[in-house]
């Protein structure tokens, strides 16, 4: 039976409700404080650093719009850190989503070991980021790597990888995505929520495999792609340890993720009004991306129980 | 009943989550009263400078000089926390150390608590590229180590925004210090606008390594002291081999530094040329100057052209790819002293250190590292005694089992002016090149990322025109500068 609070109810029940509302507040009052301290506090903070120039030592100078004129017109690196970040975005996200649901219908087996398999490919989303990409540099080293040995012994001679402005980018994808462990386990989670009675009526209706996959189990799982893409999207845009320790922006800028190019700004040359305003624009462009994707999340997301 | 307890049990939640959000706890400095009255007067005046439009005006300002009456505190063992009487003051240092070069650190702290059971010395090390940050956030907190170290380009960044106390008083004060007795060109790179306002730590000009194993191998002569940019040339070729006849070279004649820009200073200083004009406004006419296009253009040669130096493995400032002089697998390495001692003890490796070739002047550069005292600190005498002792006579002689000590005397009774391989390094100071961030606070913003680009596109596309990426490189870092300077 569907309980709906309506307002009539509880004012006639006046203080037992002010008692509830003031256990409730009470309640979340820690997590309330801390959003209040550490995330909307500084953010409000932030907002006002970026009309500002600052470098932590002198007083701060208010500038006005400033840091944004700079940003959108005298900038190319506030460019070409987003073109980075954008073609890095547009190849990963699709790859995760896609590799990761392979992944968790490979692992979705009733097998012997097949646990074994699932905490293989899970693993290397657990190493600690920095640690993971330091073994991937050595991996990537163009004389005595991993890659270009094994490459040679076939024949062909391995590219420069983070040494070459061309393929540094595609090296840190091909890094990024030894996590998509990470991705199979909610698409595995997923897969397993998937009533069994849907695929044997099917079975019983005559459908094969490529059928019964394409009908039942991709329009279940929308729920899971929607979430994974939402956090993916966020996440991937924010890409900062890799491309950090890896290549540091990289040859000639090709690996200047937007993130790194605002820590530069920030802690390298002090910048703290400007960089705060590239982060701004950054919230933004990702707020913007994430309302599409959840507007759009109507037209196909199916959720369990829906008439569609 | 179950309401009261859910209500206690949601308070102890909150008070312990708020305890643990809570400032951290400063130590506690016990100050004899004299002390308080100096502080203030200087606070004061420091903040006043502090106001950036590229050259800091200079404040007079009076520093009344304080008898400090020293308390000997008898048979007190080092405690823990500082004790409840006895006025012990606490100073703090800051470093970038780590590890191993943390030893003699605290060995000078060790010695420096003996001579002066008053003061107690608090090590607070801070490794890699997180120590300026952390530095920073504690200026602006005013919460800065007592005394802090501080690398060669960061001198401008924190001398010019006040962050240190200028030290020419300390010097000819009630602790003077003698600056003649330091090795030339060690306190140059702490002078600021006129004044002296730190000291040197550590230091080393560059020098080239050379593995004698190699040129005892193929007959080929040592790099001598004088030798020039075609002996490099010369002797870099004579050891490029392909042992192997495999087509890939086995031998290189010198490792190079890639695209590291502080290091390619001594490139354009040694074909007499400078990067930036001397007041520190124009880049372009002396980054894209003639000296400094046949500077670049001899060290992309020995990339491109005579194939005398490996390939770089990657062009990441921290993590040092390149490994061939390590492995004995080349003959010369173009560097600073940081890696010696690893190469003393390296069986692929039978060391021999040479000065700089000369190209059209002899010029080297100096890589620099040292202690100031905090603008802020509470404590600036006891500051003061604790930095002379740190960097005059009594610290050298712990620093000269470690680096080359800054005090002359010292380095020459320890016999390192005459040691083969230790002398070079102090020989190389006779003939040093001003830094390039000497002449402007900007440096790394400007002037590094266009220079880095150009290097890189250099060593990366063989066919790139020299001229054309210099010019390009001037025109950037002038653009930057100009936008720096009208802010």
């Amino acid at each position: 039976m569907a309980v709906t609070f309506r307002r009539r109810t509880l004012r006639r029940t006046g203080s037992l409700a002010r008692r509830e509302a003031l256990t409730f507040y009470l309640l979340i009052s820690p997590w309330l404080l801390g959003l209040l301290l550490f995330v909307l506090g500084p953010m409000v903070a932030s907002l006002v650093i970026s009309f500002t120039k600052w470098d932590l030592l002198s007083p701060a100078r208010f500038v006005g719009l400033d840091n944004y004129e700079k940003m959108f017109t005298r900038d190319p690196l506030f460019w070409q850190s987003l073109k980075v970040t954008a073609i890095y975005t547009l190849v990963y996200v699709p790859v995760e989503l896609a590799g990761g649901l392979v992944l968790a219908l490979l692992m979705n087996q009733k097998l012997r070991g097949i646990g074994l398999f699932r905490t293989i490919y899970y693993l290397p989303s657990v190493l600690p980021g920095v640690a993971f990409v330091v073994l991937w540099m050595w991996i990537l080293h163009p004389d005595v790597g991993l890659i270009n040995t094994l490459l040679s012994y076939v024949g062909i001679e391995g590219p420069r990888w983070l040494a070459d402005p061309d393929w540094a980018l595609p090296a840190l994808l091909m890094m990024s995505l030894w996590g998509l462990g990470r991705a199979m386990i909610i698409y595995l989670a997923s897969l397993q929520g998937i009533p069994q009675h849907l695929y044997e009526a099917a079975s019983i209706d005559g459908a094969n495999r490529w059928q019964s996959f394409w009908k039942i189990t991709l329009p279940m799982l929308t729920p899971t792609i929607f979430f994974n893409l939402v956090l993916s999207v966020i996440s991937t845009f924010q890409t900062f340890t890799s491309a950090f320790v890896a290549t540091n922006g990289g040859p000639l800028d090709s690996t200047l993720f937007y993130v790194l190019y605002i820590f530069r700004q920030g802690f390298e040359y002090f910048n703290m009004g400007y960089a705060s305003a590239l982060a701004w624009v950054l919230f933004l462009i990702i707020l913007a991306l994430t309302l599409v994707i959840v507007r759009s999340a109507d037209r196909w997301v199916y959720y369990e129980g829906e008439a569609r | 009943m179950k309401r009261s307890a859910s209500v206690i049990a949601i308070l102890v939640v909150v008070a312990l989550w708020i305890s643990a959000c809570g400032p951290t706890s400063t130590p506690m400095v016990i100050e004899k009263e004299v002390t308080k009255v100096v502080t203030e007067v200087v606070m004061e005046t420091v903040r006043e400078t502090v106001i950036v439009e590229g050259t800091p005006e200079v404040v007079e300002k009076e520093v009344t000089k304080v008898v400090v009456e020293e308390k000997v505190v008898t048979a007190t063992p080092e405690p823990e926390e500082p004790p409840a009487e006895g006025a012990k003051t606490i100073l703090r240092v800051g470093t970038g150390d780590s590890g191993e070069g943390l030893n003699p650190h605290q060995e000078i702290i060790a010695r420096f608590e003996e001579a002066n059971p008053d003061i107690l010395v608090q090590l607070e090390a801070v490794a890699g590229r997180d120590y300026y940050t952390r530095l920073l956030t504690q200026i602006a907190a005013g919460d800065a180590p007592d005394i802090m170290q501080v690398g060669d380009d960061a001198v401008p960044m924190f001398v010019g925004r006040g962050a240190f106390l200028p030290l020419d008083d300390f010097i000819t004060g009630d602790y003077p210090l003698d600056t003649s007795i330091y090795l030339p060109g060690v306190l140059e790179p702490g002078q600021w606008e006129g004044q002296q306002w730190l000291l040197a730590k550590d230091f080393t000009p560059l020098g080239v390594y050379y593995n004698k194993a190699i040129f005892d191998e193929y007959g080929v002569e040592y790099p001598q002291d004088g030798w020039t940019w075609e002996d490099l040339l010369e002797k870099a070729q004579a050891l490029t081999l392909d042992t192997d006849d495999d087509g890939n070279t086995d031998i290189w004649g010198i490792q190079l530094t890639a695209n590291w820009t502080t290091g390619f200073e001594y490139w354009i200083a040694a074909a007499g040329g400078q990067l930036i004009s001397d007041d520190g406004t124009q880049f372009l006419g002396y980054m894209d100057s003639p000296e400094s296009i046949e500077a670049v253009q001899f060290f992309a040669d020995l990339y491109n052209v005579y194939q005398v130096a490996p390939p770089p493995a990657d062009f990441n400032l921290w993590a040092g790819g390149n490994a061939e002089f390590d492995n004995g697998k080349a003959a010369m390495r173009l560097f600073g002293r940081w890696p010696q001692a690893g190469y003393k003890d390296n069986p692929n490796v039978d060391l021999g250190v040479v000065g700089v070739p000369a190209g059209e002047e002899l010029a080297n550069i100096l890589f620099w590292g040292g202690f100031g005292i905090f603008s802020g600190s509470e404590n600036p005498e006891a500051a003061w005694r604790f930095l002379k002792f740190y960097v005059g006579e009594e610290g050298s002689e712990v620093w000269k089992d470690w680096a080359i000590p800054p005090v002359a005397s010292v380095a020459e009774e320890a016999g390192l002016t005459e040691d083969p391989i230790e002398g070079v390094w102090i020989a190389e100071l006779d003939h040093l090149a001003p830094r390039a961030y000497v002449f402007t606070p900007y440096w790394g913003e400007t002037a590094d990322p266009a220079l880095r680009k150009a290097l890189e596109t250099v060593l990366i596309d063989p066919e790139a025109d020299v001229t054309e990426v210099m010019k390009t490189a001037a025109q950037e870092a002038q653009a930057a500068l100009d936008e720096k300077l009208s802010e």
